[in-house]
């Protein structure tokens, strides 16, 4: 018997998903899971795809070739039924301007049959302190922001996909939505969280998924991640002491007698071998996402075909 | 349904500033109309029956003695701002269904909730359907509450006066419908309003080019007639009963129709980007 739990079953899957305009590709051969439950991050600069998959698993464009399924339901040809069970907030957001705060939440709620009108309004008021009776176009753009968000998270589905949803923010917004997303997942609900602040994936996400210039580059686990440590350390003599194969650990980089090593599991075996080998300095740390981020879309980043990813 | 219902709401509410400043402003036309007709009444008949009257007013159909309305309708026809109104509000519908919400990034908003693609136009085409029929209902409102007002040799009934407006609002299905193609396959406002205004224009040039008599004997005179949906608007013979009123609005809702299930097919197969 396995100890290992199953993973929950795939509620969105990506199958060579291309998006071709011409001879440029916006997405090509995009292949993964979103599993039912987590909140899954999707990770890349403007004009790496995010987007578009996004708006190819809601049906809004036609695959060029490969296929996504939500629920089972083909994205392209059920997209109907794909976008009764999600709901969206774009990431360039406008509004009617004529119509009030309310008048918004009606019609977007009037739109999926009148469902979450309350708790939108609810959420638009209490927690958002939204003036409802205010003309839109008398809003901010994080205040339009806010409110289409009440609507996103008070619409009755099974899938949330947010793009770039604390964008235009405050802070303390900002820790509202996180705190709403963490509510929608122990709902039962699966999230879909596209951004650039890497601090919010980072708190919030159970994978994430990095793109560049189209391509699906890593998959992260992010409990994996929260359980990795990074260890610099410097050993006194010529040459270092073997490592214990029973920790796990792993080399990272080595400059002259530093060593940056990856270790995974309890810290007490680590800190017991430490103390038994000749040591001069050492720094224990975490890895955060920005660094595993910075492997695809740092200054050193090349991609496969050795260009610079960002031109 | 209650989202085809929440849209067809939706649109009425954009259009509603439009639609009252057109519907207030032909409803005051239709009284002034009567009230011109009321006042020239006498002499445009003296004018008939002596042969001595414009050759336009003979154009438009009339004969000599002829009823009250058809003097009316003379106006209907005749002065451009009446089809101006119309028109102006058929293209705007069209071109607004679909580019311009994908330029001003508002057609994600409902796209992305569970709206289906013949659902959100159908919504248009309602919405635009509705407006036709209250503007040019709205000349006829007009009109005939003119009639209480102003002396008339033979007041027309209600349910006559409908007919001629119903031509009219036929005759901005065609423009609604070709320039609705334009905004379903494209992502601003300015090319579909463009192309729609240029072709209106173009057949409105053709309808009066055909109109000239130097040019009368001409081969492509009856081309020229025939190219143009204006040639299939005549009040006079709505209300006379004379010509092919009823064949002519059919053949204008026809086309109208046509293009919009273009429109429909071409918005269901197509990409929905963003923004423009």
């Amino acid at each position: 018997m396995s100890l290992i739990p199953p993973h929950p079953p795939a509620l969105i899957v990506s199958d060579g998903l291309t998006k071709a305009y011409g001879p440029h590709y916006a997405l090509r051969e995009l292949s993964l899971e979103v599993r039912r439950g987590e909140v899954f991050g999707l990770l890349g600069p403007n004009g790496s795809g995010k987007t578009t998959t996004i708006r190819l698993w809601l049906g809004l464009m036609r695959p060029t070739r490969g296929k996504a399924t939500v629920f089972g339901f083909d994205c392209w040809s059920g997209g109907l039924q794909v976008r009764r069970l999600v709901s969206y907030l774009p990431g360039e957001l406008r509004m009617p301007g004529s119509l009030t705060g309310l008048g918004v939440l009606k019609f977007l709620s009037g739109l999926r049959d009148g469902e979450g009108l309350d708790r939108a309004e609810a959420i638009a008021d209490r927690v958002m302190k939204l003036d409802l009776g205010r003309k839109v176009r008398k809003y901010s753009t994080g205040m339009k922001q806010k409110l289409a968000l009440a609507q996103a998270f008070a619409d009755p589905v099974d899938v949330l996909i947010l793009d770039e949803p604390t964008s235009a923010l405050d802070p303390s917004a900002r820790l509202d939505v996180l705190n709403l997303v963490r509510e929608a997942k122990a709902a039962g609900q699966t999230v879909v969280f596209s951004g650039h602040v890497l601090s919010e994936v980072e708190a919030i996400c159970d994978r994430v998924a990095i793109l560049r210039r189209g391509r699906l580059v890593h998959v992260e686990d992010m409990h994996a991640r929260r359980s990795l440590r990074m260890i610099l350390v410097r050993f006194e003599g010529d040459a270092p002491p073997p490592f214990p194969e029973e920790l796990g650990l792993t080399l990272r980089r080595m400059r002259g007698p530093a060593f940056l090593l990856e270790h995974r599991g309890e810290l007490g075996p680590l800190l017991r071998w430490l103390a038994t080998v000749p040591v001069a300095d050492v720094a224990i740390g975490t890895e955060d996402l920005h660094a595993l981020y910075d492997e695809y879309h740092g200054p050193d980043a090349l991609d496969d075909d050795g260009e610079d990813p960002e031109r | 349904m209650k989202p085809f219902w929440t849209l067809v709401r939706k649109n009425l509410h954009d259009a509603r500033w439009p639609l009252f400043l057109s519907s207030s402003l032909l409803a005051f036309l239709g009284w002034l109309l009567v009230y011109v007709a009321s006042r020239n009444e006498t002499r445009i008949r003296q004018s008939l029956a002596e042969g001595k009257a414009g050759n336009w007013i003979r154009q438009m159909g009339l004969e000599a003695d002829p009823p009250s309305v058809e003097i009316m309708m003379t106006f209907w026809a005749n002065p451009p701002f009446i089809m101006l109104l119309v028109s102006m509000f058929a293209l705007g519908r069209g071109a607004n269904a679909v580019g311009a919400e994908i330029e001003r990034g508002t057609l994600d908003m409902v796209m992305s909730r569970p709206v289906s693609r013949s659902a959100y136009l159908g919504a248009q085409v309602l919405a635009t359907i509705l407006g036709l029929l209250a503007i040019t209902g709205s000349l006829a409102i007009g009109t005939y509450a003119a009639t209480f007002y102003n002396v008339l040799k033979s007041p027309p009934t209600f349910g006559l006066l409908l007919e001629p407006a119903f031509n009219l609002a036929a005759l901005a299905f065609p423009m609604y419908g070709y320039t609705l193609l334009f905004s379903s396959m494209d992502i601003v406002r300015w090319r579909p309003l463009t192309a729609g205004s240029s072709l209106t224009l173009a057949g409105f040039i053709s309808r009066v080019i055909s109109m000239i008599p130097v040019f009368k004997d001409s081969w492509w005179r009856p081309w020229a007639e025939h190219a143009s949906v204006f040639s299939l608007y005549n009040p006079v013979d709505a209300v006379s009963g004379r010509g092919h009123s009823g064949q002519d609005v059919a053949i204008l809702l026809g086309a109208g129709a046509a293009f919009i299930v273009l429109a429909f097919l071409a918005f269901a197969h197509r990409d929905l980007p963003a923004n423009a």
